[in-house]
């Protein structure tokens, strides 16, 4: 409880986890937000069969988990480029406790700016959804209550993966690299592949996996709980990588 | 003032080897509470690999570096038993230096009370408000002591802690060694800077090439390295010259002084009775120590010459 709190107050005293949360509220209502002004563009006026109010009105994830991924790489990467990291390990030697407390640390921080980024894009998209005379989402649906929370689910996974490459790479530039290319480069690139790897990849990477859980249609076979327990492994298997490079290697 | 729960720093056969470089080469002594150990050796000796892997931040290649017969990660209250400031940069520069204090006191279960305490203690009582990287050199020392002095710890581990205080903040910092080791406390330090090694420490750990070339008491330490050299003045230099000579001493003119003359291997009183003896009259007689610096340099050169 002891080393809770005060990786909590090391959390809060550094001002760049909250321009890290701010910012991922703001870039993901902004994104979520131009992506449906494009809807209402007229030339874009025929609305798919399988319109998704809600799944448009989370669209900014997309970006905004960048930034809430970051913010989970900061627990490390801060301490290692600083030098934190020597007292932090003084104080609590045993790594593998140092470790889960930085990931419930993280998760409660992601999970208040998960819930926000969520409220804010969802109001903000199903409003101008609204103004624009457009199909808005039903809160009385059970898929839509499913993906609001599959969204918010997502959003905590991505900042406890951040931990876990921040803990692999001990760099925020490197913890940034490999998100990216998890979270963006791979899931755009997927189609591409050749035949039944592109469909492997366009269904079951875990990112992409994990954004079909909040859309209320789904991408083929996965959809809801199961696209974000895909994301839940991949991010589980790379905390545990974590755990074990952080015990092995020298601070 | 308390006394201390005594707490042994321990190294057994401790080894690092990085590739095909060996760091740290079967270092194996003991530091032990209620006297300040100096921890010597050259850039490059393996010090500060010694004192992570006492933190727990190396792992040993071979043998054990511990803390009370623990390493320190089985230990159940670290921060109760050892107190370490590795460098300077160990806080992080965006975080205020009372809200850095904070954190650790938290981490050990430690009174926040403690935090303006400590920061009174450090002399850092005014500025706990601003963020650790706009501090200077010895300020960051400064707030480095107080992180690792916070949870009361049984050891307190400094790797250079002068580095960067004014001569003021030398003399506190040395006091303050003094005062940790009389309540009990294990203290070990490393410097390189010598003279003020010598007015520190009661016991010195010096090593070199990772491997241990003394673990002894300063005094000793120095007399054991030390020849007996006499420096003597006198209007009639080559008559007591020769008269050293036949007494079979080892004297030799003193180049920077015309009248001067350098008597290695014996003492003053030995000196002035030759000179007596053979009447001749003396207008200096001085007994000339070598200092920590001078030993260690010797000792280190010979060693670099013999590896």
């Amino acid at each position: 409880m002891d080393l809770l709190a005060s990786e909590w107050i090391k959390t809060r005293s550094i001002r760049t986890t909250w321009i890290l949360a701010a910012g991922a509220v703001l870039v993901t209502v902004v994104v979520s937000l131009l992506g449906i002004s494009g809807l209402m563009a007229g030339w874009q006026a025929d609305l798919p069969a399988d319109f998704d109010p809600t799944g448009v009105s989370f669209k900014g994830i997309l970006v905004g988990q960048i930034l809430v991924a970051t913010l989970g790489a900061q627990a490390f990467t801060s301490e290692y480029a600083t030098g934190q990291i020597v007292t932090s390990l003084t104080i609590a030697p045993r790594r593998a406790v140092l470790l889960v407390t930085k990931l419930a640390v993280t998760a409660l921080v992601a999970l208040a700016t998960a819930v926000l980024t969520v409220a804010c894009s969802l109001g903000a998209s199903q409003a101008a959804l609204a103004a624009a005379g457009l199909p808005t989402a039903d809160p009385t649906d059970a898929d839509t209550v499913r993906a609001v929370l599959c969204a918010i689910g997502y959003l905590v996974l991505t900042a406890v993966l951040g931990v876990a490459l921040g803990a692999l790479t001990r760099s925020s530039s490197g913890a940034l690299a490999v998100v990216v290319t998890v979270a963006l480069l791979v899931p755009a690139l997927a189609p591409g592949l050749p035949g039944a790897l592109g469909d492997l990849a366009g269904t079951y990477w875990p990112t992409t996996a994990g954004q079909a859980s909040y859309t209320t249609t789904g991408t083929g076979l996965l959809t809801g709980p199961a696209g974000l327990a895909v994301m839940a492994v991949f991010t589980l298997w790379t905390t545990l990588a974590a755990h074990l490079t952080l015990r092995a290697r020298d601070a | 003032m308390h006394t201390m729960n005594p707490v042994t720093l321990q190294a057994h056969a401790l080894q690092k080897r990085y590739g095909r470089l060996t760091a740290v080469d079967g270092l194996s002594f003991a530091v032990r509470p209620g006297v300040v150990t100096g921890f010597l050796g050259p850039n490059g000796a393996g010090k500060s690999t010694t004192l992570r892997m006492f933190l727990g931040l190396d792992r040993p290649t071979s043998g054990a570096a511990t803390v009370g017969g623990l390493r320190l990660a089985e230990t159940p209250h670290p921060m109760r038993v050892v107190g370490a400031m590795l460098d300077a940069r160990g806080v992080h520069p965006r975080r205020a230096a009372a809200d850095h204090l904070a954190a650790v006191a938290r981490a050990g279960g430690v009174a926040r009370s403690r935090v303006p305490e400590m920061l009174e203690l450090v002399g850092l009582g005014g500025v706990g408000n601003r963020p650790a990287g706009d501090f200077s050199l010895g300020m960051k020392q400064r707030l480095g002591i107080a992180t690792a002095l916070i949870g009361d710890p049984a050891v307190v581990i400094f790797d250079e802690p002068l580095n960067g205080l004014d001569p003021e903040g030398i003399r506190w910092a040395r006091s303050l060694m003094r005062d940790l080791a009389a309540e009990g406390r294990t203290v070990l330090f490393s410097s390189h800077l010598m003279g003020e090694m010598e007015l520190t420490a009661d016991h010195l750990v010096v090593i070199h090439h990772g491997r241990l070339l003394a673990d002894q008491p300063l005094a000793a330490f120095i007399a054991d390295h030390t020849t007996e050299h006499v420096r003597a003045r006198t209007p009639d230099r080559p008559r007591l010259l020769e008269a050293l000579a036949r007494a079979g001493l080892r004297a030799a003119p003193d180049a920077a002084r015309a009248d001067g003359i350098d008597v290695e291997g014996a003492g003053t009183d030995r000196v002035g009775r030759v000179a007596a003896a053979a009447g001749i009259g003396l207008s200096e007689l001085t007994a000339v120590r070598e200092s920590l610096e001078d030993v260690f340099l010797t000792m280190t050169s010979t060693q670099k010459d013999a590896a």
